[in-house]
Parts: C-alpha cells; structure tokens; sequence
C-alpha cells in the first residue's frame, strides 16, 4: 500500500499506472469494448480504411456522432481496390447496441456492446485487415495474448531464480562454485537459435497458444540464471547479518532460514526485476509472432497483427495496421517507467534524483 | 504560475481531443486520378534464322538492333544457387543460374512454345528417330569447339546412368525403356525412342555439357559428381556455352555473369551477341526486401503481386519502369486432401480411420470445394490480381480443359452434399453418421501471409458448416515432411509449379506411384493395387497421352484428366495470380510472353539511350 501511494506521488509513476490499468482493464473487458468479435469477417471490407465519424453535418449543425458505409470498387486499369463512402445513408453510433453474443468475463452470457451502428452499418474505428476484421476490436483481444504472456514466465522465472540464488549463496564454498557455474552455462545458450530450432521441431499438433506458452515455458527455463545470480550475490551479504546469526542459534533448519529470513530481505530487488522483465516477454512475443514463431492466425496477437504491416505497400498506403505497434510501444514503455520509480522507493541508495 | 500552466496544459489536450471527436461531414474528393492505359503494341521479332559466316553456323536474333555494354541486375528471392551443374540441380534459382551457363540442343520458343533449334543448327524427325545437326564452329568458353561428343557424352554418360537429378532420366522413359543414341559424324546424332513418345522433344531442351571438363568428375561417381561445380568452384575455372559466363559469386549476396565473346547468336548487323556486359542476380531474403530494392534502384526487375499492383501502376506514368502484365501465373495454389488409408511401419493409421470415411467420400470433397470462396480470395488475398482456379492444369497452359466452368460459393450446395453423406447438423456441430465430430487440421506453411489468410477464409466457411477446423501454419521444412514422409495431415493448402506446355510432366503428382501423388501417397514399391477406378484411368491417360504425338491427338486425352480431378476433388484449386512485373524503360527489346516471362531473352536485351528522359527534362 506504501508502494501504491508513493507511486502516485511521482508523476511519471502515476502516468505509467493509470495507463497499465486502463489497459488492463481493457482487455479484460474486451468482449463488451470491441463492436466485433476477434473472428468476425466482412469479406466486402478487406482493408478497409478506419471509419470516418462525424459531428457535424454538412449543412454545419452539430448531430449526434455518425458514420458512413463505405463501397468497394475496383478500378481495372489501376489493379486496384477503391473504398469511398457511400454518401447515401447515415449510420449513428449508439451506445450499448446489440451485436454478436458473448460472455462477459467468461461467466455471463451477454450481448450489448460499447458502441456500434444499427441497420446493416459497420463501425471499424480504425480499419480493417487484410480478411477483413476490425482491427480495433482484434486490438483488444490480442493485448489479452500480449499483456499477460509476460507473467506466465514470471511464475517460472522468479520461483527458481530464488530458491536456487538463495541455497547458493547461503552454503557458499564448493557447492557455490558448482552451482553459479551450472547457472553461467545457462546462460550461456543462445536463445534466439534455440526458438528457431524449436519451432521446427515442436509438434505440430499443438495450437498456437500451447506452443507459444511452451516456448514461452523454454524461454523462462533458460533465463532464470541471470537473476538467480543476483540473488545469491545478495544473499551472501545477508548471511552475514545478525538476525541470521541469531536464528542459526535458535536451531532453524537452514531451507526455513533461507526461505522465511534471507530471500524477503530481496523482496525489493525481486519486485524491481519483476516490473523490469515484464515489458521484456511483450517485446519477445511480438518478435516472435513477428517472425512467425509465436502466435498465429487466426488467433490475434499485437506481433502477429503488426506482422501484416511488414508489407511494403501496407506500410504506406495502410498505417492503421501499425497500431499494434504503438500499443506496444507505450506498454513497454509504461513498464519501464513504473519499475525504474518502484526500484526508487526501494532501494534508496541508488536514487537518481 | 504553476497553475496557469496546468490549466493551459489541461486546455490544450481538451482542445486537441475536440479537434479528434468534432469533425465536420465534407464530402471527400472522389478518387479521379486521370489514368490512361497506354495500349503499346508491341511488334514481336521474327524466328531466329540460321546463317553461316566463315564457316560458323551462328543464329540470327531478328530482334530490333541494340548497343553494347551495360548491365541488367535482377533479383532472386532464397539463399541463392546451391550448385552451379545443370545436371545436378533440384531447386529453382540453381537451375536459372545454370540454365544460363549451358544452352541445350533445343530450347522453348518463349511465345508459342514450339520447340526450336539451339544449339542444334536442324532437327529432323522421322517416326521414332530424331536426328539432330548439330552448329559448326561452336567452341566452349575454353576455345574447345562443341561436338556430337560433347552430346554423346551428357546423354549416355550423365542422363540415363541418372547422375545428379534423375528426373530428365525418369521423364524420358517410355514403359521402362530408355531411347537410343548414336553418333552419325562429329556434327549429327541420331536418338531412337522404344515407342512414339510425344513429350520426348522437349526432353531434348536438357543443357549439354562439355566432356572434357566433366568426364573427370563424372567418372567417380554420383558423390563426386554432387559436389562438382559447387559454388565454390573458382568462377573462371567454369568451362560453359551459354551467352553469359560465371564472373563472380559472393555468397548469400550476389552472383555475376558477364558477356560470353564467343556466343553462336549474332544480331542483324552479324555483330555477335548479347549486348550487355554484365548480368547480375542479388540474392534477397524476401518479398520486402526485394520490393526496398527496386525502390532504391538497385534492382532492375520487380515481379508485383497483390496490392503491390496498384501503387506501382499508379507511379508508372512519371516513373522510370514500365509495368507488363504477362498473364495467369504457371503455378497452381490449391488445398489438397488426404485419401491415405494406410497404415505406417508401426501399423499405426495416417489418417485416423474416422477421419479416412470423411475424407474418401466425395460428397464431403465436394462440400468442401463448394464452400471454398475462391471470388473473397480472390478480391482481398490477391487486391483482385488474380483469377478462379478450378483445373489441375494451370490457366496459361496450353492443355488448359476450357470446358470446366467452374462453379460460385454456396453452402447451401454444400450442405446438400454433406446431407446425401449422411451428416448431420446438431445444435449448430457438423457429426457424421457414426455421431463422431466433423474436427480436422488444417496445415500451410507460416510466414506467407497470401496463404494465412487463404487459411483462416477457408477454416470460416467450413466452420459455417458446423465442421471444427484447426487451423496451423508451420515452419515450411515440417511442412514438406509431413507431406512426403510422415504423412500425418488432413488437410494442407500449397502450391505446385508446372509446365504450361507439357502436361506430361504432371506425372510425378497424378500417377498413383508418382513420388508427389501428395492425395494418397503410397511407399516406394508398393505392391497392393487399391487405387480408386478413377486413379486408374489417371494412370492410363499418363501412358497414353504420353504416347501420342500430335496436339489434336492428346487435347482430349488431357482434357479428360482434368475433367476426373474436378469431378473427385481430391485437390480443390483455389486461384491463380497473374503475373505483373516492372522493367526500368532504358532496357530494350522486351518481349513480354505469357509462357516465359519478361527476361527471358537475356542476350537480346540491350540498354538504350536516355533519349526519352532528356527531352521529358526539356519540355519542362
């Protein structure tokens, strides 16, 4: 709770934490956000630029917000597909409209959505792919993928970076030695390589979220090391402490002293680290999907989805396709700016300010 | 202080998200770009004639007349040449690069397709006999002239003892036989087929190599002669006889070839060609890659797919490139299903033998087809850059059966289809008559955008059937395994590239022994005849068609095989690309074909003057 208000003392720390939050919060309510599901298709509408909304009408009198369909042409002399709106009917946003049936949060069957047009409209706030599906609500889902694979390798990471950096340190001597050098060998693995080999050899009979949790699993169990480094480094000087001294005398069995008295005292590295490594694994798992590693269609990832925009002509002529993109820009980001305020509350010595 | 910049501050991102939310409703421009289609006509050269000066037969280019000098750089998508031996290669970019070192007796007219003298000056056939004379005067790079020895040599020594890539050797058998060779003189051979055998002239376009610089090699065996020529090999140690020699290979990043001064074709003026200097192909890792180059002017040709198209025809008209549409692609995209229903070495099932009654009923291959939405494909994978694709042989080929139509999507059609099948839909789930779920998998290769997309379209409407479809797109190596080795897929969606002209060469993939019979893959060696009746008429029109000579005679013959794979589906097609593919304007004598492409004549290609961007620069 010290932490939480601290936070909100610091104005990069609030910012980045009202951000995560909304994100989150999102994502947790995307089904009831998104005007469409993550498999809803409009084939008429494959690459179709974001909606147009309007306030104003053109007679210049303030209305209610509305939209435009928008018709598909194909001009045959260019090669190429056109989309102007077709000028003939307005379609108004309303909110809470019917649409397609989903449970909210996984439990209560519903149907209402945000916002969305009536009557045979389309909404895309902000495009269309390439099958075309509405790139906004496909956003929503895929954070789900993006925003929380990262915490999946924590409970993998963290567990066994501290057990292990705790027994090492607080033995020391031979058993130290053998176990940071079996740490450094881990290290050692160069991971990019191992995914790639991975991905080939991988059953193929497992769906893209299994592998992807799977390598996600691989990923963690190589890059524990690091971090139980760290651990052992500090522990060492805790061993040392009195309290520690004291509870050796009282007769505690040395697994009690290690997990009840030694690694809490990390408890604020740990945090920082956790913060820190959390915009890492959303980084890995849109470079993987990038490269066709990771999640793939149809289920929607922010790397998969950016991995459209790869296309030259995408880039260019389509920039809504790169929203995912930004959405990972400013998680990372926000990721960032949270952990490196919390490792300033914490550990005082090394404040920068 | 502080609060009067907060309050500012506040302001400016109210005014800011105003300016987003309050929008006022202005009719847009409507898109009128005035474009106008040039229809160049373009006046095709005549036949090269043969002419014979100082006792040289050459060949004479009736293309236009060019200048000398220049280069043309062109890309090629992969890792590059893997070999430089034209008998050994066995993947595309190796056989282009060595298809440019080593001409062939004969070789493909690029527009009709007929098959016309290379370095054979004349050809004659009688019956079962095809007599070829060869150039006189002809020399390999080294100065060593080109003899009836040299062809001896490759079809006796390299061809029929199937060293290096045995298909030349497996495409020229006739009912097991191999033809006939034997030497007239220095400049004639005679080949003798055991039977009339149509496809055997084109068999002919094989490049020639020269005994003296192969022999050696050759003679220790398939292991030496796989490493031979490797692109290690010093590129001036390569002795060849096509208009470019090697000059320099650089790894994973290009591969150089320069004029060869001693080529056999000369132009009008009997100056001998090619005109240009240099021919260079960089090797690129992909698409985008390719496109960035083409951008930066790095490369010359750029072949455009998809949405591509129309970015770079609107840019064509005050742009240095000219864009040609060659027509529908040689290649075919299609899904393909699995009839396996043998069992493994570990007595296992490939196809699980719930999945087998599916999948070998043809009422369910029909709901599949029928539900395929080749004209949604079509409009958004391909931006409308392609056509339909309902026949096993490609559009632009010349065996094309014009008398399948084709069929729309409809899933009521469809639904018909699984009903006679006798399954049936519950609360919305698609189970067969045995009450067993309608859930298989379906496989491409990931990493190709067009065909991930093709997939999650076709894994839509067959859901809309109630069928459960997992979709997975895997790495390509696991992919090719799954298709020739393990055999354990339902349902994959690939391509195959094919031959407009010969349909013969199909047999690999439609005989029910081929090595790519990919449908209902049988082992090596495979005793047990349990092919369907309709895979033994397949293998019969592959024999016979095979066996008659005259177009007239073999139309009908394919027309049927093409007409037993629509009907039985076990390979739905899906669409078929057409081909668009921009040259910068300076290259001259371009001669787009629907067969061959657009860089095909590559010693006839010459740079021309900026004339045209001089007096562009004037009239401004």
């Amino acid at each position: 709770m010290e932490i939480l208000q601290k936070i909100f003392k610091d104005k990069f720390a609030k910012s980045a934490f009202i951000v995560l939050a909304f994100l989150y919060l999102i994502i947790l309510f995307a089904d009831f956000i998104a005007p469409y599901s993550s498999t809803y298709s409009n084939r008429d509408m494959s690459y179709a630029p974001p909606s147009k909304i309007y306030t104003i009408t053109e007679e210049g009198k303030w209305s209610l917000p509305y939209t435009y369909n928008y018709i598909r042409e194909y001009e045959p002399a260019l090669m190429q597909t056109i989309y102007k709106q077709d000028r003939s009917k307005k379609y108004y946003i309303k909110p809470f409209v019917k649409g397609e049936k989903y449970k909210l949060l996984g439990i209560i069957p519903c149907d209402r959505h945000l916002f969305g047009v009536r009557n045979g409209g389309y909404i895309y706030p902000l495009g269309t792919d390439i099958n075309g599906r509405d790139v906004f609500s496909r956003l929503l889902f895929g954070g789900r993928i993006s925003m929380t694979i990262g915490f999946l390798s924590l409970f993998i990471v963290f567990p066994i970076g501290l057990l292990y950096g705790g027994i090492s340190g607080y033995f020391g001597g031979i058993l130290d030695t053998i176990m940071m050098r079996f740490a450094e060998a881990i290290m050692a693995i160069p991971s990019f390589y191992l995914l790639i080999i991975l991905a080939a050899i991988l059953p193929s009979g497992m769906t893209s979220i299994q592998r992807f949790c799977l390598i996600v699993v691989i990923l963690a169990l190589i890059g524990w090391a690091g971090f139980a480094r760290v651990v052992r480094g500090m522990v060492l000087s805790i061993k040392n402490e009195e309290f520690v001294q004291a509870e050796k005398t009282m007769g505690a069995s040395n697994l009690r002293i290690i997990l009840k008295h030694i690694l809490p005292q990390t408890t604020s590295y740990v945090i920082i680290a956790m913060t820190l490594s959390v915009p890492s694994y959303i980084l890995a798992e849109s470079g993987l999907s990038f490269l066709g590693l990771g999640i793939q269609q149809p289920d929607a990832s922010w790397g998969n989805m950016l991995k459209e925009a790869q296309e030259f002509t995408n880039i260019l002529y389509r920039p809504w396709l790169l929203t995912p993109g930004f959405l990972i820009f400013i998680a990372v980001l926000s990721f960032n700016l949270l952990g490196d305020a919390i490792r300033d509350f914490l550990d005082p010595k090394s404040q920068s300010k | 202080m502080k609060k009067a910049l907060h309050i500012i501050f506040i302001l400016c991102i109210v005014v800011v998200f105003g300016m987003l939310v309050i929008k006022k409703d202005t009719p847009e421009n409507a898109f009128s770009e005035n474009y106008l289609t040039e229809t160049e006509n373009i006046t095709y050269p005549a036949q090269n004639k043969n002419i014979t000066l100082d006792g040289v037969d050459y060949l004479q280019s009736q293309a236009p007349v060019g200048k000398f000098g220049g280069e043309l750089v062109i890309s090629t998508i992969g890792e590059g040449p893997k070999t430089f031996n034209p008998c050994n290669t066995k993947d595309a970019t190796s056989s282009s690069m060595a298809g440019i070192l080593y001409d062939g007796l004969l070789t493909t007219d690029a527009r009709t397709g007929e098959v016309i003298p290379q370095l054979a000056k004349s050809f004659e056939i009688k019956g079962t006999d095809y007599i070829i004379t060869l150039r006189k005067g002809l020399k390999w790079t080294d100065g060593v002239p080109i003899t009836a020895d040299d062809v001896i040599y490759t079809y006796k020594d390299i061809v029929f003892k199937g060293l290096g890539n045995t298909s030349a050797r497996d495409s020229m058998m006739v009912r097991g036989k191999l033809p006939e060779l034997v030497k007239i003189d220095d400049y004639t051979v005679k080949f003798t087929t055991p039977e009339p055998f149509a496809p055997f002239l084109r068999q002919l376009t094989y490049p020639i190599v020269p005994k003296h610089y192969f022999k050696p090699h050759s003679d220790q065996g398939d292991s030496v002669f796989g490493a031979f020529l490797n692109p290690n090999t010093p590129p001036t140690q390569i002795v060849s006889n096509g208009a470019f020699k090697l000059k320099e290979y650089v790894a994973a990043q290009r591969v150089v070839f320069e004029r060869n001064p001693d080529y056999y074709k000369v132009n009008l003026k009997n100056e001998k060609l090619p005109y240009l200097d240099k021919l260079v192909y960089l090797i690129v890792g992909d698409t985008n890659n390719e496109i960035l180059k083409f951008e930066a002017k790095e490369v010359d040709v750029l072949g455009l797919r998809g949405s591509n198209v129309a970015r770079y025809k609107l840019k064509e008209p005050t742009s240095d490139y000219k864009i040609y549409n060659l027509g529908p692609d040689t290649g075919t995209l299609f899904l393909v299903i699995n009839l396996n229903n043998r069992k493994n070495a570990e007595g296992k099932y490939y196809v699980s033998p719930v999945k087998q009654k599916w999948f070998r009923n043809r009422n369910f291959r029909n709901a599949v087809d029928w539900a395929v939405d080749r004209k949604g494909m079509v409009k958004n994978i391909a931006q409308g850059v392609a056509a339909p694709l309902f026949t096993a042989e490609s559009m632009n080929s010349i065996y094309l059966n014009k008398s399948i139509k084709g069929h729309p999507q409809d899933k009521n059609v469809s639904k018909e289809f699984l009903n006679k099948a006798g399954f049936y839909l519950k609360n919305g789930i698609l189970y067969d008559k045995d009450g067993n779920r309608v859930e298989f998998d379906l496989y491409t290769n990931a990493g190709s955008l067009d065909r991930e997309s093709i997939g999650v379209m076709i894994k839509q409407d067959l859901e809309d059937l109630g069928m459960k479809v997992n979709f997975k797109p895997i790495e390509f190596n696991s992919l090719v395994n799954k298709l020739s080795n393990t055999n354990d897929w339902d349902m994959v969606i690939i391509g195959l590239t094919g031959s407009p002209l010969e349909p013969h060469d199909g047999k690999n993939v439609w005989t029910s022994s081929g090595p790519l019979h990919l449908f209902n893959q049988r082992p090596q060696n495979y005793k047990n005849d349990d092919r369907y009746s309709w895979e033994v008429e397949l293998d019969n029109i592959f024999e016979e068609g095979a066996l008659k000579l005259s177009f007239k005679e073999r139309k009908p013959i394919y027309d049927r095989y093409q007409q037993i794979i629509y009907e039985e589906k076990p390979i739905i097609y899906l669409y078929s690309p057409t081909r668009i593919t921009a040259i910068r304007k300076r290259f001259k004598n371009i001669f787009p074909s629907a067969l061959s492409g657009l860089v095909y004549n590559l010693e006839e290609i010459y740079v021309g003057d900026d004339e045209e961007k001089t007096s562009l620069g004037g009239a401004k």
